[in-house]
């Protein structure tokens, strides 16, 4: 078994995290937003593997599987809505969708 | 036998309850009636089967107990569902559904045409059914469910023109009155629990009989089941419900408020006689109740002018004579008068009621009179039920209220002078108030013209058969019904119901033709009298003070105003003021504002950004992060 060591695999899922973090926190597209998110998920499923790996079970890898599968239908769900919001009247920038202002 | 007869007696009434209950609109009125009529005299065929398989044993055999399961059990405390046959409660079953059906059977008449008379015969169901539990009931427990079953069904009945507020008063009025006796009853059956440790008949009996208990103990339960026994007898000072009862429907007077459920404070001193006879001191206040209660109703009843109250007073009256026989221990005669008594009130009632249906609903005998003519047959029944009422021979009630005078005179104590005393008054009384009553109703002048539409109904425009008919058969027992006991030459009665209450005094053959002689003659006397005084056109009692008294009931119902009801009223009104409306009314009006002033502060959070939101996450992942890392 060669290759990077496990250490390696978790940073590089920190890192792509992070991004994905600030993306959500920092863009005001709606769609770098989902974008990021998916990065975030992604980062998260890098993990998953990367443990399954350091404790020889499938179970981290069964959950990544799923993780890819859910994904898959949030972002039709999201971009639906997104295509749906930018039609009515806003444009695609997240600081005017204000109507849940209590 | 005797025991299935005695289930199927309980059983069938509710039965007819129920069903009317569940038919509803599936049923018309008429089928209504017919089903209630049906379901009581099935009681009364059961009873008949259990009598006549009770007869059939000896003497000390009659006494069966017949226990269904058990119906609670709580530490050592047991009380089964259970009914007890014997000669007593076979007696109050024979009256209870052989008059309760004939009573029904008037109503399909009398009620017929009203607009709710599905419910109304649900509710004679009903209460034939309480009735029989009360009678039947194995324990004191079964017997107090019978006594509140009895209170409800009465106050559904009396409040049955529900448009009327008078009746509706006079049913709240009956209710808490007779609530207030349960609860006292309840109170000597939790005493009775807590020494005895049990209700039923046979433990209860012995645990007085042994004297183990402390005189107070056995007193104080005697005291609970008096308390009991005078609110639903309508004894002083429990007794201002019962002229208000008369808002009922008529046959509901007659079935309820005459015959059945009023004597129900006689029949429980009769069965709980044991329990009486430990404490002989509120036995003699039995007896003194029932001798005030007989004066004053016989008194007020003089001066009233609604047809029904006055037969309401002479219930109240008749019944303080059952309760001074239950006093000094004559048990027999008490349930004697009961029995005949439930045959001619009922009768007089029922009569009553055909004179009200005739005139299309008017009680007032002022405007009566002169009815002798339109209507005979309710002439001669009424007249039946008036002399059997005061007592002229050979007609029930001399027979069974002139033993009952006789036995305070066998009594032969200050007591029992002082009833026989009262006692005699009372029947001098009576003679004066009843004919005052059949004289204003029947002679003289038609004072209304009988009203149109009711020929009709065939039989002289005095009622349809399924009404006259009932009465017949009233008026046949009011004149017979006393011969089963007959002072010197049989007492049937009195030994039938020895096994299960001995009498304490019994009066000779030479007692009881003496005071007959001297109860006729003050009864013919007050006869005389009041008919001197119709004659006359002049009230018995003129006008002034004394009448200002009678006509205020010797001032009851004001006296329980001022002392119970404008208290409560005002302690009401201050926990209003000081209670509700600050606390309770305060609260709830400041729960509103308060719950939007809450929302406001936790709506400033929402500033719909969704940045801002995702920051809030991210920061809130942050800080459990670094304390899972802190406290690590």
């Amino acid at each position: 078994m060669n290759g990077p060591g496990v250490p390696f695999y978790l940073a590089v899922a920190g890192i792509l995290f992070s991004i994905g973090a600030m993306g959500v926190l920092l863009r005001r597209s709606v769609l770098i937003v989902l974008l990021s998110l998916e990065l975030m998920l992604n980062a998260s499923n890098l993990a998953f593997v990367a443990f399954s790996r350091l404790f020889g079970e499938m179970d981290g890898q069964v959950f990544a599987l799923s993780v890819m599968a859910v994904a898959a239908a949030e972002v039709c769900v999201g971009l639906g809505l997104i295509v749906a919001i930018a039609r009515r009247k806003h444009g695609l920038d997240v600081d005017t969708f204000t109507e849940l202002r209590g | 036998m005797n025991v299935y007869g005695a289930w199927v007696c309980l059983l069938a009434p509710l039965a007819g309850f129920v069903l009317i209950m569940l038919a509803g609109g599936l049923i018309t009125r008429t089928q209504a009636g017919i089903l209630s009529t049906l379901s009581v005299f099935v009681g009364f065929a059961g009873a008949l089967v259990s009598f006549l398989a009770t007869v059939g044993e000896d003497a000390e055999h009659r006494s069966e107990l017949s226990t269904a399961w058990t119906w609670l059990g709580a530490g050592g405390f047991e009380a089964g569902l259970e009914i007890l046959v014997d000669p007593l409660s076979l007696v109050m079953m024979l009256v209870v559904t052989g008059v309760g059906g004939l009573i029904v059977l008037y109503s399909t008449g009398y009620m017929a045409g009203d607009d709710e008379e599905r419910r109304y015969f649900a509710y004679m169901s009903l209460f034939v059914f309480s009735m029989l539990m009360l009678v039947q009931g194995g324990n004191l427990l079964l017997l107090l469910v019978g006594w509140g079953l009895v209170g409800l069904a009465s106050y559904l009945l009396i409040g049955f023109h529900h448009d009327r507020p008078s009746a509706i008063a006079a049913a709240k009025k009956a209710f808490v009155i007779n609530a207030l006796g349960d609860a006292i009853m309840a109170l000597g059956l939790f005493l009775a629990i807590a020494k005895i440790g049990s209700l039923d008949y046979g433990a209860v009996f012995e645990a007085a009989e042994s004297g183990e208990l402390s005189s107070t103990t056995v007193n104080l339960i005697a005291l609970g089941l008096l308390g009991g026994a005078a609110a639903k007898s309508a004894q002083i000072p429990f007794h201002t419900w019962l002229p208000d009862a008369m808002e009922g429907p008529t046959p509901v007077s007659a079935l309820i408020h005459a015959a059945t459920m009023v004597t129900a404070g006689v029949y429980l001193i009769c069965r709980t006689h044991p329990v009486f006879e430990a404490a002989p001191r509120v036995q003699h206040l039995a007896a003194i109740l029932g001798l005030i209660t007989l004066l004053v109703a016989g008194l007020v009843a003089l001066v009233q002018w609604d047809i029904k109250r006055v037969i309401a007073y002479s219930t109240m009256s008749q019944i303080g004579y059952m309760f001074v026989a239950a006093g000094i221990g004559a048990y027999g005669f008490a349930m004697f008068h009961l029995v005949t008594h439930a045959f001619f009130k009922a009768l007089l009632f029922l009569a009553a009621g055909l004179v009200i249906h005739h005139l299309n609903g008017e009680q007032d005998i002022r405007k009566m009179g002169g009815l002798r003519k339109a209507m005979p047959f309710t002439h001669a029944v009424f007249l039946i039920g008036t002399l059997a009422l005061v007592g002229i021979p050979p007609l029930a009630g001399f027979w069974s209220k002139d033993a009952i005078l006789a036995a305070t005179l066998a009594d032969d104590s200050v007591l029992g002078w002082l009833l026989l005393a009262g006692g005699l008054l009372g029947a001098f009384l009576t003679g004066v108030y009843s004919l005052r009553l059949y004289f204003r109703v029947f002679h003289g002048e038609s004072a209304v013209a009988p009203a149109r539409g009711h020929e009709a109904h065939g039989h002289g425009g005095e009622g349809p058969r399924s009404m006259t008919a009932p009465v017949a058969v009233l008026a046949v027992l009011s004149v017979v019904g006393g011969l089963l006991q007959v002072p010197g030459l049989w007492h049937v009665f009195e030994d039938w119901l020895h096994p299960v209450a001995e009498q304490l005094v019994e009066p000779t053959a030479g007692q009881d033709w003496l005071i007959s002689a001297v109860a006729v003659a003050l009864g013919v006397a007050g006869i005389l009298l009041a008919r001197s005084a119709y004659n006359a056109g002049r009230e018995i009692v003129a006008d002034g003070a004394a009448r200002s008294l009678l006509e205020h009931k010797f001032f009851f119902d004001e006296l329980y105003d001022v002392t119970f009801a404008r208290p409560y009223q005002a302690i009401a009104e201050q926990a209003r003021v000081l209670v509700e409306e600050p606390v309770v009314h305060g609260s709830l009006e400041r729960i509103g504002p308060g719950g939007q002033f809450l929302g406001g502060l936790v709506g400033k959070l929402q500033t719909g950004l969704l940045r801002s939101y995702a920051l809030v996450v991210t920061a809130g992942a942050v800080i459990l992060a670094i304390v899972f890392l802190v406290l690590r």
